[in-house]
């Protein structure tokens, strides 16, 4: 179909919003393949970290134990409730936590902890997130409430963070899936009496423990949200399902292919949904600061010969460019009024 | 290591950029292509340095929505790249926009072309609603159009979603002579119908080849609009005189749109009518709109490719640029980011194009009541 000549109307398609998101096309994975991308980021950061000991000293990587794919995911969880504690303390909507706890699982499947410590990251996913859910704060006010942390260690951060996210800034939330189908069932036909809102809260509460674990890289929000749903009353879940997809079979979703999903999310959800031991953390905390990648740890050899390099690379770039003006101004051919006011020498930054 | 980093280096280094072309508030824009296709692109660069709280509201509502939305009516977010202190949207690139079309006295513009043009402009902002984002700042300079004719919507930095309804928001949004009189009146729960009412206000400058109702002032907006479209009743509006910033401005009577539109159709009144309704309840939605009697009555829109664009005959001299600039200054104002609308020109063929449009400038314009 010719979508310029047809009328306007016509080209207004009804198809479904998740499915045309970035988090649906790039953060969903299967249970396998997210443990597939973990394994693969841990070696090739054990690797080159072992690397960088080896440089600098030979037969210094032989007795370091480095962490684990899991031992990395411990620690990140932890810090997943740290966020949490962070937006009850600044008031932050839900919205904001949520993203937040996303940023920064999405972050560690682009990057290790063996790099970029996971309490570092944090504050910077939380502040992005606070800006990019349309609740911006400003980082004085922001950092002033943090112990020990300076602006700059929120930004330094920032470009990093927001390119794991690959400028992906939307996030779907299962906490507003959950809502929707609460709406949905006060205006069924035949709307049960008996809606109390403790329900609500208890299903609330299970969404909440489900951004401990995998689930949103593995589930929609609205499968989470229904699960979470479901667990708090089984009965009411099953006739919101009813009302939705039954006779409509032109989503492809039926309740027969649904329940056995939200069987899964229930049970990942009673399985990692709470905060990780606080002794296994610590352990796990304590090897990564003999592990850690030099070349991360200001000071260090590794670190001032990265540096370097990184000036030399700047400096050859810069000499460059000036060769390159000095080139075009010459040329005889050239627009001279509009080559000095269109081309932008000054900023050499990029 | 840092493979992220890597990426973003392998990225940056396939977007070329040529030269500049522009400059907004907070951004420089290039021409240039991609490294490995030679597709000509905008690449955006947007100074973060220059900002104590990181990365800007403006810039982080640009990507975070271009990045989900495409399709044939919003420009193409390409791609984005870091490079030390800046931002670099890559865009699809766009020739010209709306606005430069207006004002280029040597174009003649038949009704299926301002049908074609209203046809694009709500298919995209009927896509935009549909994903509850609110674009807040449509004007004919946000409406780009690509060297194929299409229209896309552009200048997402206002823009925001309205997926919790009794929420708050701001209304210091919308350019202001293109600002619905609830956000005048300091209204603060507000929908797509803002966004409709700039609609109707290009579909009126279409017309008219003048902004439609071009206020001096915040206060004088509201004037310029009850003159054009006569004081509302409690009963065109129910609530408006509570809302927070009402003022009396005195009693207009409305004059019909058939007055100043002579040349105009039914349809095409009843359709502008609806897109000014003061009630914002009332006012037509996007996806009624398109299904609106106007859209379908003779004659048919005019193939994108088919549309007037604008020409490059004459070579004006350069301090033409400063004359356009200092014309723009005076120009309407959103008091949320006090940006200035500057737009330095480029190129010696989209100088020209330009520099005729911006001389027919606001001066002139004659009253908007009649
Ligand atoms: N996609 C594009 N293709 C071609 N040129 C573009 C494109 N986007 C922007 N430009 C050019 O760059 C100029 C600056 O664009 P930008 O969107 O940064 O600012 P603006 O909208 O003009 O002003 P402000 O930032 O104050 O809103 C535009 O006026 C236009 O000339
Ligand atoms: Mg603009």
């Amino acid at each position: 179909m010719d979508s310029d000549s047809a009328t306007p109307a016509e080209t207004v398609r009804k198809e479904p919003l998740f499915e045309a998101s970035t988090q649906f096309r790039n953060w969903r994975f299967s249970p396998e393949g997210l443990a597939r991308i973990r394994e693969r980021l841990n070696d090739v950061a054990v690797a080159a970290i072992r690397n960088t000991f080896e440089v600098d000293q030979p037969g210094s990587s032989s007795n370091v134990a480095f962490l684990d794919a899991n031992e990395e995911v411990l620690l990140v969880k932890l810090y997943l409730t740290m966020i949490s504690q962070l937006c009850a303390m600044f008031r932050f909507p839900e919205e904001v936590e949520a993203t937040a706890v996303s940023y920064l699982k999405r972050f560690y499947l682009k990057n290790t902890v063996m790099d970029w410590h996971p309490k570092n990251v944090m504050l910077t996913a939380l502040f992005l997130a606070t800006k990019t859910t349309n609740n911006p704060i400003s980082l004085e006010a922001y950092t002033s409430h943090i112990p020990k942390t300076a602006s700059s260690d929120v930004l330094d951060l920032e470009f990093l963070v927001a390119q794991s996210l690959n400028f992906e800034f939307v996030v779907w939330h299962a906490h507003r899936a959950l809502w929707g189908i609460w709406l949905d069932l006060q205006s069924l036909p035949d709307a049960p009496a008996n809606l109390s809102p403790s329900i609500y809260d208890t299903a609330l509460n299970h969404v909440r423990a489900s951004r401990l674990t995998d689930a949103e890289l593995i589930y929609s929000p609205s499968q989470i949200a229904l699960a979470a749903f479901s667990m708090a009353t089984p009965e009411l879940a099953l006739q919101w399902a009813q009302s939705k997809f039954s006779g409509n079979e032109s989503n492809g979703l039926t309740l027969d292919t649904i329940f056995p999903v939200l069987e899964l999310v229930k049970t990942m959800i009673l399985r990692d949904g709470h905060a990780p031991k606080v002794d296994a953390v610590r352990e796990v905390d304590r090897r990564l600061k003999l592990c850690k990648n030099p070349e991360k740890v200001a000071g260090s050899k590794a670190f001032v010969a990265k540096q370097v390099e990184e000036e030399r690379k700047a400096e050859e770039k810069r000499n460059k460019k000036v060769s390159e003006a000095q080139k075009e101004q010459s040329d005889p051919f050239g627009e001279t009024i509009q080559s000095t006011s269109l081309v932008d020498y000054g900023d050499d930054d990029d | 290591m840092d493979a992220v980093e890597k990426a973003n280096e392998a990225r940056q280094k396939n977007w070329i950029k040529d030269r500049k072309v522009g400059e907004g508030a907070y951004a420089v824009v290039y021409q240039g292509r991609e490294a490995t296709t030679g597709r000509k692109v905008a690449v955006k660069k947007i100074r973060v340095g220059q900002f104590k709280d990181g990365l800007d509201m403006s810039a982080i509502r640009e990507v975070k929505y271009l990045r989900e939305l495409k399709h044939q009516n919003v420009i193409e977010l390409l791609d984005v790249f870091s490079s030390k202190t800046n931002l670099n949207l890559v865009l699809e690139f766009l020739d010209s926009d709306l606005e430069m079309i207006i004002k280029d006295r040597s174009l003649v513009f038949l009704p299926a072309d301002i049908k074609s043009w209203m046809a694009m402009t709500f298919r995209g902002l009927e896509f935009c609603h549909r994903n509850w984002i609110l674009h807040r700042d449509l004007k004919p300079n946000n409406l780009l159009i690509a060297s194929d004719g299409q229209l896309k919507i552009a200048d997402f930095g206002l823009a925001r979603d309205f997926a919790d309804p009794g929420y708050k928001m701001t209304c210091q949004v919308i350019t202001r002579w293109y600002r619905p009189p609830e956000l005048l009146y300091g209204g603060r729960y507000y929908g797509t119908a803002v966004d409709i009412w700039s609609v109707g206000c290009i579909f009126a400058e279409l017309m008219l080849r003048i902004p439609y109702l071009p206020g001096e002032s915040d206060m004088d907006q509201i004037k310029t609009i009850f003159r054009a479209l006569g004081t509302p009743t409690e009963e065109d509006w129910p609530g408006h005189t509570k809302l927070p910033d009402y003022v009396p401005v005195g009693q207009f009577p409305r004059t019909p749109l058939r007055d100043l539109f002579t040349a105009a159709s039914a349809d095409t009144l009843n359709l502008l009518n609806k897109c000014l309704i003061y009630e914002p309840r009332k006012r037509i939605s996007a996806l009624d709109a398109l299904h609106h009697p106007y859209f379908f009555a003779l004659p048919y829109p005019t193939h994108p490719s088919k549309l007037p664009k604008c020409s490059t005959v004459l070579n004006r001299p350069l301090d033409e640029v400063d004359a356009n600039v200092e014309m723009n200054a005076t120009g309407p104002g959103v008091k949320a980011t006090s940006k200035g609308l500057k737009r330095k020109l480029a190129s010696p063929t989209e100088l020209k194009a330009r520099s005729i449009a911006r001389r027919l400038d606001f001066s002139k314009a004659p009253p908007s009541s009649p």
